[in-house]
């Protein structure tokens, strides 16, 4: 237009007819050539522009493809449950997870958020509708919550609800979105583990935890302990982590045992040791002491966990025993050394009466009366002898707890009781009925199994009825791998309902005779327990005897 | 029968008794006494002085040794007495003659060998028949 009305004005100011033509030619080139460059510059810009235009479309589609593709990947991989709530309406919609999760089918969800709410916890459900329409009230960005939501076969889970709400553009909530994970496994983990927990924060052993490895060759820092611990060594939480057990030492712990669990720490081994342990006020005590070392799944040491329990009275105990054990040990040994130096001193001048006596018998006496106190005391003398001697052989039965043991023959033993008895049974003539044919070998001591025959055999033959003659009836058997040695008589017998109790005590005496010493079955049954034996009695006034012998019979 | 015997006892008692019975029964023709270790000890170096000067002095052939004296028990005795110093006197025989129930005494007793018995008091004729018995 421009190039128009310039061009016309020239054509009428300046140029002639004839010019016109070429004037005219001049102006259209010069007018097309005008409008083509105009053309050129805007198609360029368009041109550029749309570009532009393309490139932006290109990108947010692609933004969107890429978005959408996010998302299904998301849903695929996550297994919550998404709902959508429309509040306006209460028009409440599910995505798959409630049937996948809950086990709820199309046709069983509601869609209204009545069917939500009814689902949750009588339990959990009024904090979480509280929390809920607090949330919305305030109308902030985000909402959680934890809650147990029921499924379809009334099992409860344990779920974790995220939701944010959407608004209109007059700031009216109209949508709220959320999303609900299942946790129930995680709470079940988290509840078990609070459990476990509580073996740690409850024990009333002490309980720390330590790091795996240590600096300058001290015990690894402390990072947890448990309240026993505290209460224990009277440090709190505080004082402790991060510090090397070490600071428990005190100058009289035992440096061997601290070596000990020095070196199972390098070696990382379990070690328990015994130690005196300072509290925080620099008290002692004593603790018996644990470490155990724990290895993760990639089987590195992650830590180690030591156990501790104070020990101090049973310490004091320990050594109140050792100590009372020395002084009995001490106490038994002076009594056995005493008792040897008194039956010594006993024996020695008694040696000499005797020895004196036996001169006297040589020499003929013709004083009646000096004959007579001579008897009498030689009979108390002898009395006194045999006391001493019985006396002597409870000592060394006492002092030889064990004995040696070796087959004996019984028929054997017996010839020897009798020749020793040969002067009473001559006297007395008993009738004896000795019957070995079960057990004719007793695996026992010699000297032992001849002194307790011997006794018996001079009881029965002192303690004879004095209306009857006396019978003896000796017989073995075997009784369970057991020897088993019946000895009985019918003499006098004892008042087992009156002296049971008594009847193997020492200076027991159940009758009046003048040469009883109340030593004889005390002895047999120091004699018959050292070989391992039992004995019984069983006993009836004016009727008799019968004592029961058992020994072990095997080697 | 022995020519000389010598009896340690600290008890004169039982020095009387021993030498009654010895005699009674013929077993040495001469009996010597002392009342402890020191006291045998001491007579037994005598031996050994004459017998530097070339005396010839008759010596016990056998010993009855009581263990709990005074001065110097049985024990210390044996201890001297088996020693090289009196090593000349080695083959004379030792009976330990006791009143001592200890077993440990018992055990003690085999560790010399010249101690040839270890007897309960008191001395008794039949003891020393049995001795007898024992040295031919």
């Amino acid at each position: 237009m421009f190039v128009a009305i310039v061009s016309h004005k020239i054509l009428i100011q300046y140029i002639s007819d004839e010019n016109s033509q070429l004037y005219t030619f001049t102006k259209d080139i010069l007018f097309v050539f005008v409008t083509g460059i105009i053309f050129k510059l805007v198609l360029s810009k368009n041109d550029s522009r749309n570009i532009t235009i393309f490139e932006k479309l290109k990108n947010s589609n692609d933004e969107i493809k890429e978005s959408n593709e996010k998302y299904d990947i998301v849903a695929k991989a996550t297994s919550d449950t998404i709902w959508d709530w429309k509040i306006q309406d209460d028009s409440f919609s599910w995505n798959k997870g409630i049937e996948s999760v809950f086990g709820y089918t199309q046709d069983q969800v509601g869609d209204n958020s009545t069917w939500w709410f009814d689902k949750i916890h009588p339990e959990d459900s009024i904090k979480m509708s509280i929390r809920l329409y607090s949330f919305i009230e305030q109308k902030t960005e985000k909402w959680q919550d934890q809650y147990r939501f029921r499924c379809s076969d009334n099992t409860y889970k344990y779920v974790l609800d995220r939701g944010f709400l959407l608004t209109d553009e007059n700031g009216k909530v109209i949508r709220m979105i959320g999303a609900i994970q299942d946790i129930t496994k995680q709470k079940e983990e988290e509840q078990r583990l609070k459990l476990l927990e509580t073996v740690i924060t409850q024990s009333k052993d002490s309980i720390i935890i330590t790091e795996a490895t240590s600096v300058d060759g001290k015990i690894p820092n402390i990072i947890y302990l448990n309240p026993a611990f505290s209460s224990m060594s009277g440090y709190d939480v505080d004082d402790l982590i991060g510090k090397t057990p070490n600071i428990f030492n005190s100058p009289n712990s035992d440096t061997n045992e601290l070596q000990k669990l020095l070196l199972a720490i390098e070696n990382r081994e379990e070690c328990l040791i015994e130690t005196i342990s300072l509290t925080k006020n620099k008290e002692e005590y004593w603790v018996r002491f644990s470490m155990i070392p724990i290895y993760n799944s990639e089987n590195e040491l992650s830590h180690w966990i030591s156990i501790q329990r104070e020990i101090t009275e049973e310490k004091k105990q320990e050594k109140e025993k050792e100590q009372l054990i020395r002084e009995l040990t001490q106490n038994n040994k002076d009594l056995k050394q005493f008792s040897y130096i008194t039956s010594h001193n006993l024996r020695a001048p008694l040696s000499n009466l005797t020895g004196l006596l036996n001169l006297i018998e040589d020499i003929p006496i013709e004083d009646q009366e000096l004959k007579e106190i001579l008897d009498g005391f030689n009979k108390s003398t002898h009395l006194l002898n045999d006391t001493i001697n019985d006396l002597v052989k409870v000592i060394i039965i006492k002092d030889n707890p064990s004995i040696q043991k070796e087959a004996v023959l019984i028929k054997e033993i017996f010839e020897n009781v009798f020749s020793q008895l040969s002067f009473q049974i001559d006297l007395y003539k008993p009738i004896i009925k000795l019957n070995f044919d079960k057990v004719s070998v007793l695996n026992i001591n010699k000297a032992y199994i001849e002194s307790i025959l011997l006794n018996l055999l001079t009881n029965s033959i002192k303690y004879k009825s004095a209306n009857k003659k006396l019978k003896i009836t000796i017989t073995t058997n075997e009784v369970d791998d057991h020897a088993v040695l019946v000895f009985q008589d019918n003499g006098i017998g004892i008042d087992l309902e009156r002296h049971r109790d008594k009847v193997f005590g020492l200076y027991q005496r159940f009758h009046n005779y003048p040469d009883s010493k109340g030593l004889g079955l005390y002895l047999v049954k120091s004699q018959v327990e050292t070989m391992g034996g039992t004995i019984n009695i069983e006993s009836k006034v004016n009727i008799g005897t019968t004592f029961t012998l058992t020994f072990k019979n095997k080697q | 029968m022995l020519d000389q015997i010598l009896c340690i006892d600290d008890d004169p008692i039982t020095l009387m008794l021993c030498k009654k019975v010895i005699i009674k029964c013929a077993f040495s023709n001469e009996i010597i006494t002392s009342q402890n270790g020191e006291e045998a000890l001491s007579y037994f170096n005598n031996i050994k002085t004459a017998s530097n000067q070339n005396k010839v002095i008759q010596h016990p052939q056998l010993v009855f040794l009581d263990l709990n004296m005074p001065v110097m028990g049985g024990w210390e005795f044996l201890d001297y007495f088996s020693s090289s110093e009196f090593s000349e006197f080695h083959n004379i025989k030792v009976v330990v003659l006791s009143s001592t129930i200890d077993p440990e005494d018992l055990q003690n007793a085999k560790k010399y060998p010249m101690v040839i018995d270890f007897l309960s008091k008191p001395i008794t004729q039949s003891m020393l028949e049995y001795l007898k018995n024992k040295m031919e």
